[in-house]
């Protein structure tokens, strides 16, 4: 019996070999379809679309059957072994024309809330707005890391062949991590502090995570769930009291765009292919509007808001009237994103198109 | 390129383009830009379309439009009264960018004073997605001696 395992033996043995001047060389050779590969950075430099050509654009419909994390257009020995974790393995269930390219501008979008925003501009806030600046940061921290969450949780399934998909979702995992962090620093960094949660956020956060599979998860985070924090970045970036919650917002603001272009080209993507799984994204749709309808009108969510708008709480009504014009404008958006995507929602909206914030307020 | 420029006109959109070009590390930073914007002037006499491309780091080109129908499909609009333009110019002007009151979104976000508007709602993300590198551009006014029509 060998002081070794096989394995190390085996090992050994090819080391005996090379030592003996017989090398085996046969992968300088493995993949001739993908060698003299030529490319040609743009004036942005090089984005994936100018290295996927050719040869390496040949996205398969059905992902490869080795199940291995070999890269896309190489070739793979027959004994590579299958990870047998991916799931998701159709090109429509998670493919998105723009993926690449939105990668590509994500990485190069990146920023950091240590050094980009304007700390020191901070200033002594009446308490009203402070409290409602950080119950808005509040709300902000619970919910934005759900598009950390979700992408991690099928990241890891999606067929390895679909990289430019898993590169894009990674791309959203640190921009979460950096939504997370820049409204808890905002919170904690001016006197005040973290405020309420919100039973309502939880509601569409599992509606979200629970979702059956990824294409209605997408669905439900991207377009819907990503398009109306898409709105409250804007207005945050409207009703911010100083330099510092402006840069916040409209940095953020820019990164969930990028989240929502990918799912509405994704859902779109998706619907050409199988658009007799309308119902099935319908039907999450109607969960997550129930949930986004109560998360609305939670005190919460709403007063913070109404006092920035109304300029101190002594103008809450005031500010309430002001609002009345978002939800609608949240509400627009989404039916308009789905109909670019292929859905006509309108129909089936389960929620009214404007809320009467006027009326609540007198 | 002319630091003195009517707005609207060609020349001013010109003069700016010509300020992100001079500025481009600063526009690496911020990430590329790729997108069409149609700027829409209600003036007195009618009104005036200009249509402003943004290839990666700089402005393709720019044109005055006879109407929106000639712009190029992939667009979004951003619409106001020349007495809107004129107060954000001149607020970037005196603050060497837009305070927080005169910045894009401070003035598209309710719809009023100021518009964004677009064929499909996509078009209209891309001036959120893009939304720095084109408030960066419109400071850009800040360096450019700007003369309105009365």
């Amino acid at each position: 019996m060998g002081r070794y395992t096989p394995a190390v033996e085996t090992g050994l043995d090819h080391m005996r070999e090379m030592a003996r001047g017989n090398f085996g060389l046969q992968w300088m050779d493995s993949n001739p379809d993908g060698w003299g590969h030529e490319v040609t950075p743009g004036p942005a430099g090089l984005r994936l679309r100018d290295i996927e050509t050719g040869h390496y654009a040949k996205i398969p419909e059905h992902g490869s059957h080795h199940g291995s994390m070999a890269p896309r257009g190489c070739y793979v020995p027959e004994e590579t072994r299958s990870l047998e974790m991916y799931t998701l393995n159709e090109m429509s269930e998670v493919w998105s024309e723009n993926a690449a390219l939105l990668y590509d501008e994500a990485v190069v979008r990146q920023w950091n809330s240590v050094t980009d925003v304007p700390w020191d501009k901070l200033e002594k806030l009446p308490d009203d707005i402070e409290k409602s600046v950080c119950q808005m940061c509040t709300g902000l921290t619970e919910v934005e890391f759900v598009a950390g969450d979700m992408p991690a949780k099928w990241m890891c399934r999606i067929n390895h062949d679909f990289h430019e998909v898993k590169l894009f979702l990674a791309t959203q995992i640190m921009d979460e991590a950096r939504h997370l962090d820049v409204f808890r620093k905002r919170a904690l960094a001016n006197g005040g502090g973290l405020l309420m949660a919100s039973p309502g956020q939880e509601e569409l956060l599992a509606a979200i995570l629970e979702a059956p599979d990824y294409a209605t998860a997408s669905a439900l985070m991207h377009i819907f769930g990503e398009g109306f924090v898409l709105t409250l970045f804007r207005q945050g970036e409207f009703l911010a009291p100083t330099e510092v919650e402006k840069t916040i917002f409209r940095l953020c603001m820019q990164d969930e765009a990028r989240h929502v272009a990918y799912g509405v080209k994704h859902l779109e993507y998706f619907l050409e292919r199988h658009p007799d799984r309308a119902e099935e994204i319908h039907s999450i749709l109607d969960l997550g509007e129930q949930a986004i309808f109560t998360l609305t009108l939670e005190p919460q969510t709403v007063e913070p808001r109404a006092i920035l708008a109304g300029g101190g709480l002594a103008n809450i009504e005031l500010g309430m009237q002001r609002m009345a014009f978002i939800y609608a404008k949240q509400v627009r958006e989404y039916l308009r994103r789905l109909k670019v995507a292929g859905l006509d929602r309108e129909p089936r909206l389960t929620i009214p198109q404007e809320i009467p914030f006027e009326e609540i307020a007198a | 390129m002319a630091n003195k420029a009517t707005f609207p006109s060609t020349e001013w959109f010109q003069s700016l383009a010509g300020r992100m070009h001079e500025n481009e590390a600063t526009y690496r930073a911020l990430g590329p830009v790729d997108c069409v914007m149609v700027v829409k002037v209600d003036v007195p006499t009618g009104t005036e379309l200009y249509e402003i491309v943004f290839e990666v780091f700089r402005v393709k080109s720019v044109r005055q439009l006879a109407r929106l129908d000639d712009a190029a499909p992939t667009h979004f609009v951003l619409e106001a009264s020349l007495a809107t333009w004129r107060e954000m110019i001149e607020n970037i002007r005196e603050h060497g960018s837009a305070d927080l009151e005169h910045t894009l979104n401070y003035l598209t976000f309710p719809d009023d004073p100021m518009l964004v508007d677009g064929p499909d709602q996509l078009e209209i993300d891309a001036f959120y997605r893009y939304n720095q590198s084109l408030q960066r551009f419109f400071d850009g006014a800040a360096a450019v001696e700007t003369s309105f029509p009365r």
